[in-house]
C-alpha cells in the first residue's frame, strides 16, 4: 500500500496515515486544480455574457452584445458554459477530491480520473468550437428539429461519457473502502456523491438515447427524420435530474462541510441521508413537469408528474430544517439564548460561510417559485416566460453557484497553498451576488407574470415588449450591473490568490477544532446503530429507480411515438445558425 | 433510526401544506377549468396542405363560438391577426410547419409548445375587449423575436370574425 501511494506522489506532513491530512498531494492538486481551472475559465466567458444579455434586453438600453453580437449565439454560450460546462467540471473535480479526502484513500485509478477529464475537455472543445463558429445556435436544450453541427452533439456525448468514467472511478473507490470497512456506514459526504452519480447515470441514459439515435445521426446525414416530441421526452427524462446533479454538491457542502467550518455537529446525519436518497429516487420520474404545455403528453401524466414533483420538494424541506437546526447550534455555541438571536451570532464576515448562507436564502425563493412552476395548471401562466428564468437564476445561479464559490474559497487556497487574496473583497462578492441575484430573480419573475417571454431577443428591432413588461425589464439592468461588479470581484480574488497572494493558508477550522488541523471534509462514519444499512443497499434503490421510471415514463414515451407513421420531422440546419 | 420530535412535526406540517397545495390545483382544474392542453392528435408537418391547416383562419361556429386553425412557421403565425367579438369562445387548433414554436396570449390562460407532428388544442373565452398579443415563446431561430401576432377582441355589435 505504501509503495502504491508513493508512486502516485502522495506525500504529506502526516505520515501516520495512508493519506496526507492537510497538505494536498501533487497528483491530487493537478487533478482537482485542472477541473476547477476549466470550470472557472468557461465560467468567465459565460458569466460576462449574463449582464451583456440583460443590457441587450432592457428597453432603455438595447445594447449590442460585444464579441458575440448575435443574441442567440451568446445565449447558447451562456447556457452551455455556465449550466453544463462549469457545473460538470466543478462537480467532477470536487467529487473526486471529497471522495479521496473523506475516505482517506486515493482514487481507485488515477488513469481513469485523467481519462474522464480528457474526454470532457475534448467534448468541451468540440461543442464550444461549433457554437463559436455559429454552427450550433440551438441553446443548451438543443431542441430538435433544429439541427446543429455534428461536432456539437458529439462533444456533448464525450462530456457525458467522461462523467461516466469519473463516476465509475468514484464508485470503485467506494467499493474498495466498503470491502475494508464492512458494516460501517460511508461518511455523509461520499453518500451524497454516490446518490448524485447514481441519479446522474440513470438520467443521462435519456439524453444519450436522444443524441445517439436522433440528433447525431441526423446531423451526420445518416437519417432524414426524427420525432420531436419523443426527443423532448427523452431530453426531460434527463433534464430535471440535471438540476439536482447541480444541487446535490451544494447540499453536500451544507451537510458535510458547513458543520465542520462552523465547528458544530450536523443536527441529523440520518435525515440528511433520507433527503439525499429521496432526491436520487424522486428527481427522475417527475420530468414531465417541463412538458406541461406539450401537445403530445396526456393530462393524466402531467398531473401525476406534478404530484411527484411535490414529493421531491420534501427532501428540500428536510434539508431546510436540518441545516437551520445546525446553524442554530452554532449560534447557541456563540452565546445566543433567545428565539432569534442565533441568526446574527454567525460569522457574517467569512466569505466561505456567507456565500453559503446567502445561497440558502436565495434557495428559499428559488424553491417556492419552483413549487409554483410544478403546479401543472398554474404553469400555464408561467411556462417559458422570464418568470422561469428568474426561478432558475435563484436556484442555479443563486444557491448552487454561491455554494460552489464557497467551496472555491477554501479549496483554491488548499490547492495553491496560498491564503485567499483580499478576503474582504470575497465577502463583498458574496453579498453583492446574493443581493443582485435576488433582484434579478424578482424583476425577471415580475416581467414574466406580465407576459415577457424568455429566450427572446427583446432588444431587437421588431420584438414585442408591452408597457406592463418594460419597467421590470429596465430594473433587471440594475441587478445585472450589481452582478457584473460581483463577477469582477470574484475573478480578482481568484487571480490574486493564484498569482499575488504570498502567505501560506491558515485553515479556519484550525481555530474551531481544538487547534487540530483538518480540512472541511469529514472522514468519520456515523455509528452504525443510528444509520440503518438499508441506506447503502444500492441493489434495492436501483430496482426502485428502474421500477418507478418504467411506471412513470413508459406510458408517456409510448403514447408520444407515432406507431402508424413513424418519424416525420425533417431537420432544420438553417434555423440553428 | 432516531428522528427528532420537532423534525417529525416539521415533516407533518410540510406534508399537509403540500397536500393542500396539490388539492388546490386539482380544484382549479376540476371546478374552475384551468387545464393543460391535451393531445390534439398527430399530423404530418410535411403535408399540412392536405389537411385542415391548408386554409388557416377563423371559422364562425355560431352561438358566439369560433374555431381558429393556425399554422406556426419560421417566423410568423398564420393568421397573424385575429378579430373576434367580446364574450366569444374560441377553440385554437395550432400546429407547426417546421421547428418547435411556442404560443402564449398575454393576459390569458393559454400556453402551448407547438411541437411539429402534433396538434395543440385548447378553448378560451375572451371576456374583455382589447388587443392582446400572441407571442412565440420557444426559440425557433434567427427571427424568433419577430414572431408575434395580435388578437383584437372588439365590441360585440360592430365586428365580424376575421383572420388575416
Amino acid at each position: 500500500m505504501a509503495v502504491q501511494t508513493q508512486d502516485l506522489g502522495y506525500q504529506g506532513d502526516d505520515n501516520s496515515s495512508l493519506f496526507p491530512k492537510l497538505s494536498l498531494a501533487q497528483a491530487e492538486k493537478w487533478l482537482v486544480g485542472s477541473h476547477i481551472f476549466v470550470a472557472f475559465t468557461a465560467l468567465l466567458i459565460g458569466i460576462l455574457l449574463g449582464p451583456a444579455q440583460t443590457f441587450r434586453r432592457v428597453p432603455a438600453l438595447k445594447w449590442e452584445i460585444p464579441v458575440f453580437s448575435y443574441y442567440y449565439q451568446a445565449l447558447t454560450l451562456h447556457g452551455v458554459l455556465n449550466a453544463l460546462v462549469f457545473t460538470t467540471f466543478f462537480i467532477m473535480g470536487t467529487s473526486m477530491f471529497v471522495t479521496q479526502r473523506s475516505l482517506n484513500r486515493p482514487l481507485k485509478s488515477m488513469q481513469m480520473a485523467w481519462v474522464s477529464f480528457g474526454l470532457m475537455v475534448v467534448g468541451l472543445v468540440m461543442a464550444g468550437a461549433a457554437i463559436i463558429m455559429g454552427k450550433a445556435t440551438v441553446l443548451y436544450t438543443a431542441y430538435l428539429p433544429m439541427q446543429a453541427h455534428w461536432a456539437f452533439y458529439l462533444g456533448l456525448v464525450l462530456v457525458v461519457v467522461g462523467t461516466w468514467v469519473g463516476s465509475l472511478n468514484v464508485a470503485l473507490t467506494y467499493m474498495e473502502w466498503k470491502k475494508e470497512n464492512p458494516g460501517k456506514p460511508v461518511p455523509l459526504a461520499v453518500y451524497a456523491i454516490l446518490c448524485n452519480f447514481l441519479m446522474w447515470f440513470t438520467a443521462s441514459l435519456g439524453v444519450a438515447t436522444e443524441i445517439l439515435t436522433m440528433s447525431l445521426p441526423l446531423s451526420l446525414g445518416l437519417i432524414d427524420t426524427v420525432d420531436v416530441q419523443v426527443s423532448r421526452i427523452l431530453f426531460w427524462f434527463f433534464g430535471h435530474p440535471l438540476v439536482y446533479f447541480w444541487l446535490i454538491p451544494a447540499y453536500l457542502s451544507w451537510y458535510a462541510m458547513l458543520p465542520m467550518q462552523l465547528g458544530v455537529k450536523l443536527f441529523s446525519d440520518s435525515m440528511a441521508r433520507v433527503a439525499l436518497l429521496m432526491i436520487a429516487i424522486f428527481s427522475i420520474p417527475i420530468g414531465v413537469h417541463h412538458l406541461f404545455t406539450d401537445p403530445g403528453v396526456s393530462e393524466a401524466a402531467k398531473i401525476l408528474h406534478s404530484l411527484l414533483t411535490f414529493v421531491v420538494a420534501v427532501p428540500s424541506f428536510l434539508t431546510a430544517f436540518n441545516i437551520a437546526a445546525t446553524i442554530e447550534r452554532n449560534g447557541r455555541k456563540n452565546g445566543a439564548t433567545g428565539i432569534i438571536d442565533w441568526v446574527w451570532k454567525q460569522p457574517w464576515g467569512d466569505p466561505v460561510i456567507v456565500s453559503q448562507y446567502l445561497g440558502m436564502w436565495l434557495f428559499f425563493f428559488g424553491g417556492i417559485t419552483g413549487i409554483m412552476n410544478a403546479s401543472f395548471n398554474m404553469n400555464v401562466a408561467l411556462h417559458n416566460t422570464t418568470w422561469v428564468v428568474g426561478h432558475f437564476h435563484m436556484t442555479l445561479a443563486g444557491a448552487v453557484f454561491m455554494t460552489y464559490v464557497s467551496i472555491l474559497y477554501w479549496m483554491l487556497p488548499a490547492i495553491r497553498n496560498r491564503k485567499l487574496w483580499l478576503r474582504p473583497l470575497a465577502t463583498f462578492q458574496a453579498y453583492t451576488w446574493g443581493i443582485g441575484m435576488l433582484m434579478f430573480g424578482a424583476f425577471m419573475g415580475r416581467a414574466g407574470i406580465n407576459g415577457a417571454v424568455r429566450r427572446s431577443d427583446l432588444g431587437a428591432v421588431g420584438a414585442y415588449i408591452s408597457d406592463a413588461v418594460a419597467p421590470w425589464l429596465n430594473l433587471t439592468a440594475v441587478a445585472g450591473f450589481i452582478l457584473l461588479i460581483s463577477s469582477i470581484a470574484l475573478y480578482t480574488v481568484i487571480i490574486g490568490t493564484l498569482f499575488v497572494s504570498s502567505e501560506e493558508p491558515e485553515f479556519e477550522e484550525k481555530r474551531k477544532n481544538n487547534n487540530k488541523l483538518v480540512m472541511a471534509v469529514t472522514t468519520e462514519s456515523p455509528p452504525a446503530s443510528e444509520t440503518p444499512a438499508i441506506f447503502e443497499n444500492w441493489r434495492l434503490w436501483i430496482a426502485v429507480i428502474i421500477a418507478s421510471n418504467l411506471i412513470m415514463w413508459m406510458p408517456v414515451l409510448i403514447s408520444a411515438i407515432n406507431l402508424t407513421n413513424g418519424f416525420w420531422n425533417i431537420g432544420f440546419p438553417s434555423a440553428a445558425q | 433510526m432516531h428522528i427528532d420530535k420537532y423534525e417529525r412535526m416539521w415533516l407533518i406540517v410540510v406534508s399537509v401544506t403540500l397536500g393542500i397545495f396539490f388539492s388546490a390545483l386539482l380544484a382549479g382544474a376540476v371546478i374552475f377549468g384551468v387545464r393543460t392542453p391535451d393531445p390534439g392528435g398527430f399530423i404530418n408537418p410535411l403535408q399540412l396542405d392536405q389537411t385542415e391547416f391548408a386554409n388557416p383562419g377563423v371559422r364562425d361556429m355560431g352561438n358566439g363560438e369560433y374555431e381558429v386553425t393556425m399554422v406556426a412557421q419560421m417566423w410568423a403565425f398564420v393568421p397573424a391577426t385575429i378579430r373576434v367579438p367580446a364574450g366569444s369562445t374560441v377553440t385554437f387548433n395550432i400546429t407547426s410547419r417546421d421547428v418547435t414554436h411556442g404560443f402564449i396570449i398575454e393576459e390569458h390562460n393559454i400556453n402551448f409548445e407547438l411541437v411539429p407532428g402534433h396538434i395543440a388544442r385548447q378553448t378560451l373565452t375572451f371576456k374583455e375587449e382589447g388587443e392582446f398579443h400572441m407571442i412565440c415563446h420557444e426559440y425557433c431561430g434567427r427571427g424568433h423575436h419577430l414572431m408575434h401576432g395580435v388578437i383584437i377582441v372588439e365590441d360585440e355589435a360592430s365586428t365580424t370574425a376575421l383572420g388575416e
